[in-house]
C-alpha cells in the first residue's frame, strides 16, 4: 500500500523542473493553444523561458513596465488543472485564460468571444478538488467587468459548462445545460477557475467562439475565429495594463 | 470597321476569392491595333469588371454593333481551360441575335489547338494559331476589306464552305519592345479587384514563354505546335520598358498593387538589374509580385534585397514534386533543396513566398501525395499554391495524360478539379487528397497566424494569403463536390 501523502505535489514538480520562487510574475496570460502564446510572446519584452517540460512551455517577460507569463496551459480538464496549480502554487496571482468554446445561442456568432462569469463542472478532474456538487467556481468579478469594458462589443457574459466528451455533446446533455443557464462549452474553464479560486486567486477566462451548437455552424479554421483570437490577445494585454499589481 | 474585345461574365480560380483582373492578351491587342491600324474602331466590353449577366451583356453588344468580336487570354490564371465553356456559351448567344458579327479567339489554350477547337465550336469563326499579338490586328485588317484574303492571314484556322483550314505558321515577335504598351486607358481600370480584397489591383505581362519548358506546364498551349518548341523561346520586354510600364500604371492609372503575370520574370540577371536600377532611376515604389524560378532566385540571392526595396513583396516559385524520379520526369529542373534555400532567402528578406505543387501525376498514390505534403510542409513557404493535374492538348505530357483523363468537362478543367486518375488512385480520390492537402497546409495554425498577422509582411500580401484561407472550403467543395468556379 502506499505509505506517503501524495504521491507528486505542485512543489514536487516545481522543484523537479529547477523552478525558483520569483520565477513567474504574478499575472499569467495562459491558452491553450501554443500559436496563441506564440502571438503572445511577440508582446513581451526579454522574454526568459520557465520551462518546457511534457509539452508545455512558459516564459515571463515584461509588458509595459509589468511583469507578466505567458503559456499553453492546457487544452483538456486533466492537463488545465496540472498547468493551473503549478501556476497558482508557483506565485501566480491573477490567471487570465484565453480559450476557445462552442456558443449556446443561436445569436453568438463565430468570431464572437465570451466572458466565463462561472463554470458547470461537467469535466471529471474538479471533484478531486471539491467535494461538493453544488459547487460552483467562479471568475474574478472585478477583472471580468474591467475585460468586459475592454473589449466594448460581440462579447457574452454568462455560465461555461466544461465536458470532457467533445464528441458526446447530445441533445439531452446540451438542453439540459441550457436549462442551468449554461450560454458557452469549452473543455478547460471548470478545473481553471476551480483550482484558481482554491489557491485564492483572481482568474478570468475569455473564449473565442469556435462553433455554434445550436445553429451547428463549425469554424475551427475559420478566419472570423483566426481574426479573433488575435483580437483576444490584445484585449488581455490591455487588461494587464490595467490591473493594479 | 469595329472590333470588340469581350470578357463574358465568368467566375475565377476559386482560391483566389473575388478576383477580377484586366485581360492581358486584349489590352495588349488593344494597343497593337491601335498603333497598327489607327483606322480600326476599338471597343471594350469587361462583363466580369462591369458585373453584367448575359442579358445585359447582349445588349451592350448590341449597342456596339461590332463586326469582330475576339475573346481569349494569355494567362492561365483566369481559369486554364475553364474559360471556353463561357467563351462558347457568350458566342452563342451573339450569333444568335446578331448572327452576322465575325467571333475569334485566341490565346491561353486556343494557341496550340486551333483547328481542333474551331472544328468542336461551330459557334467560332476563327481560332488563333499561336502567338496572337500580330495575328488578331491583321485578319481585323483583312475583314475590313472589301473582299478578305483570310488565307493570307498567318497563323489561324478558320472555315471555308465549312471545311476547316488552317494557314501558315505564324513565326514569333522577337523583340517585345517593339510593341507598344498596353491599353489601359481601353479599360474599366478602377474595376478590377484581386484576391477578394485588392482594389486598384492590375495584372501585367512583360514577357512571353519560358526557356525550361517542363512537360506538364500549360504555358505550352499558347503556342502553334508546328513551331520550333516557341514555348520555349523566351522574349521580354527590357528591365527599362516595364518600369515604364509600371510608371504609367501608378501616375496615370493609380495602380497601387501590380501582379506581374510573366510565367519566369527573373530569366535575366541583367533584366533585373536594368528594373531596378530604372524603378529607383524614376523614384518608383509599389508593391509587386513577380513568379520566377527558384534556380535564379539562388543566383541573384544579392538582388532580394533591392528588389524589396523597390516594392517586391510577394514571390512565387514552382516546386510541383519533391521525388527526384518526378521532377527528372517531367524535367522540372529544380531540387527540393533550392526551393527550401529560397523560401528562407525569402524570408530572411520579408519577401511572402509562394509555391506551386502539384499532384496527380501519373505515379501518385496516397502515399506520394502526402509525402509531398509533408515534405511541403517542413519546408515551410508562407504561402502554397496546389494544381491539380490538368491534361491540356499541346502540354508535352498530353499523350501520357490523355489514358487518365476520365472528365472531359472543360469546366473543371482549372486546376482546382480533378479530372483525370493515376495509376493508383480514382479521381475521386485524387481530389479528396487535394483537398486534404490544402486544407492540411492552411489550417496549420502556427502558420495561419504567421501569414495573416506578421507585420514584415506587406499588407496587400496579408490580404492574399487571407484569401487563401477564407477559401479552403470552397477548395475542397471544387476539388471533392465538383462545385463550378469559374
Ligand atoms: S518553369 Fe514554370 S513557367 Fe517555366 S516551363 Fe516550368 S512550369 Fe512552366
Amino acid at each position: 500500500m502506499m505509505e506517503r501523502e501524495i504521491h507528486i505535489s505542485p512543489q514536487d514538480l516545481l522543484q523537479a523542473m529547477q523552478f525558483r520562487p520569483g520565477d513567474f510574475a504574478n499575472i499569467a496570460i495562459v491558452s491553450g493553444q501554443p500559436q496563441r502564446v506564440n502571438m503572445a510572446l511577440e508582446k513581451l519584452k526579454n522574454p526568459v523561458k520557465n520551462f518546457s517540460a511534457f509539452g508545455y512551455t512558459f516564459w515571463t517577460g515584461e509588458y509595459k513596465g509589468k511583469r507578466v507569463t505567458v503559456g499553453n496551459g492546457g487544452m483538456y480538464a486533466p492537463d488545465a488543472a496540472l498547468i493551473t496549480e503549478l501556476l497558482c502554487v508557483g506565485g501566480v496571482d491573477y490567471l487570465i485564460r484565453l480559450g476557445s468554446c462552442g456558443a449556446l445561442k443561436s445569436e453568438i456568432k463565430l468570431g464572437e468571444l465570451v466572458l466565463a462569469e462561472s463554470a458547470l463542472r461537467g469535466d471529471g478532474v474538479t471533484k478531486y478538488y471539491v467535494n461538493n456538487d453544488g459547487f460552483i467556481p467562479q471568475a474574478d468579478k472585478s477583472l471580468t467587468d474591467t475585460l468586459e469594458a475592454i473589449c466594448k462589443k460581440h462579447i457574452y457574459r454568462g455560465k461555461v459548462w466544461t465536458t470532457d466528451a467533445l464528441l458526446r455533446e447530445t441533445k439531452e446533455v446540451i438542453n439540459n445545460v441550457i436549462r442551468q443557464g449554461g450560454i458557452a462549452v469549452d473543455m478547460v474553464t471548470s478545473p481553471f477557475l476551480t483550482i484558481s479560486q482554491l489557491y485564492n486567486k483572481k482568474a478570468i477566462a475569455l473564449l473565442v467562439v469556435s462553433d455554434n451548437l445550436i445553429t451547428g455552424e463549425i469554424g475551427f479554421s475559420n478566419i472570423k475565429v483566426f481574426d479573433a483570437e488575435r483580437r483576444m490577445i490584445g484585449y488581455a494585454f490591455n487588461l494587464v495594463g490595467a490591473i493594479d499589481a | 470597321m469595329k472590333v470588340l474585345f469581350l470578357q463574358p461574365p465568368m467566375g475565377g480560380w476559386v482560391t483566389w476569392g473575388k478576383h477580377i483582373a484586366i485581360n492581358v492578351n486584349h489590352a495588349q491587342l488593344a494597343a497593337n491595333l491601335r498603333e497598327w491600324y489607327p483606322e480600326i474602331n476599338i471597343q471594350v466590353l469587361d462583363c466580369r469588371a462591369l458585373g453584367m449577366d448575359e442579358n445585359q451583356m447582349i445588349d451592350a453588344i448590341k449597342g456596339i454593333q461590332p463586326d469582330l468580336v475576339y475573346m481569349g487570354d494569355a494567362l492561365q490564371t483566369t481559369g486554364v481551360a475553364a474559360i471556353h465553356p463561357r467563351y462558347q456559351a457568350a458566342a452563342k448567344l451573339v450569333k444568335q441575335t446578331m448572327p452576322e458579327v465575325k467571333i475569334c479567339v485566341g490565346g491561353f489554350f486556343y494557341g496550340a489547338n486551333a483547328p481542333e477547337m474551331l472544328a468542336k465550336t461551330p459557334e467560332f469563326d476563327f481560332v488563333l494559331y499561336g502567338e496572337t499579338e500580330r495575328t488578331l490586328p491583321e485578319l481585323a485588317k483583312e475583314l475590313s476589306k472589301k473582299d478578305p484574303d483570310i488565307p493570307s492571314v498567318k497563323g489561324l484556322s478558320y472555315r471555308d464552305n465549312g471545311e476547316v483550314k488552317t494557314t501558315d505558321y505564324r513565326p514569333l515577335i522577337e523583340n517585345l519592345d517593339d510593341l507598344p504598351l498596353p491599353a489601359y486607358d481601353l479599360f474599366p481600370m478602377d474595376k478590377y479587384i484581386g484576391f477578394n480584397y485588392l482594389r486598384h489591383y492590375v495584372e501585367t505581362y512583360h514577357s512571353r514563354g519560358c526557356p525550361n519548358g517542363c512537360r506538364f506546364c500549360v504555358g505550352w498551349t499558347n503556342y502553334d505546335p508546328r513551331g520550333n518548341r516557341d514555348w520555349t523561346h523566351y522574349r521580354i520586354r527590357s528591365g527599362k520598358r516595364v518600369a515604364e510600364e509600371i510608371e504609367l500604371l501608378v501616375k496615370k492609372f493609380g495602380v497601387k498593387f501590380v501582379c506581374m503575370m510573366d510565367e519566369d520574370f527573373n530569366v535575366y540577371r541583367s533584366r533585373i538589374e536594368e528594373f531596378i536600377e530604372e524603378m529607383k532611376r524614376r523614384g518608383l515604389k509599389v508593391p509587386f509580385f513577380f513568379m520566377g524560378r527558384s534556380p535564379y532566385h539562388l543566383r541573384d540571392k544579392d538582388l532580394l534585397k533591392p528588389l524589396r526595396e523597390i516594392g517586391f513583396v510577394c514571390g512565387l516559385f514552382g516546386m510541383e514534386a519533391v521525388d527526384k524520379e518526378t521532377l527528372e520526369k517531367v524535367k522540372k529542373g529544380i531540387s527540393v533543396d533550392q526551393i527550401a534555400e529560397t523560401v528562407r532567402l525569402f524570408r530572411e528578406n520579408n519577401i511572402m513566398s509562394v509555391v506551386t505543387w502539384m499532384v496527380g501525376f501519373p505515379d501518385d498514390d496516397e502515399v506520394k501525395i502526402k509525402d509531398r505534403t509533408e515534405r511541403i510542409d517542413k519546408i515551410d513557404p508562407d504561402m502554397t499554391a496546389l494544381q491539380i493535374m490538368t491534361p491540356l492538348p499541346g502540354i508535352p505530357m498530353y499523350k501520357e495524360l490523355e489514358p487518365y483523363t476520365e472528365d472531359w468537362d472543360l469546366r473543371k478543367w482549372d486546376f482546382q478539379h480533378a479530372v483525370l486518375r493515376t495509376k493508383y488512385l480514382s479521381k475521386e480520390d485524387l481530389g479528396r487528397l487535394a483537398a486534404w492537402a490544402n486544407r492540411e497546409f492552411y489550417s496549420q495554425p502556427g502558420r495561419v497566424q504567421r501569414i495573416l498577422y506578421n507585420k514584415k509582411y506587406h499588407p496587400f500580401c496579408r490580404l492574399i494569403a487571407r484569401s487563401y484561407v477564407e477559401t479552403t472550403d470552397a477548395h475542397a467543395r471544387a476539388a471533392v463536390n465538383d462545385e463550378i468556379f469559374v
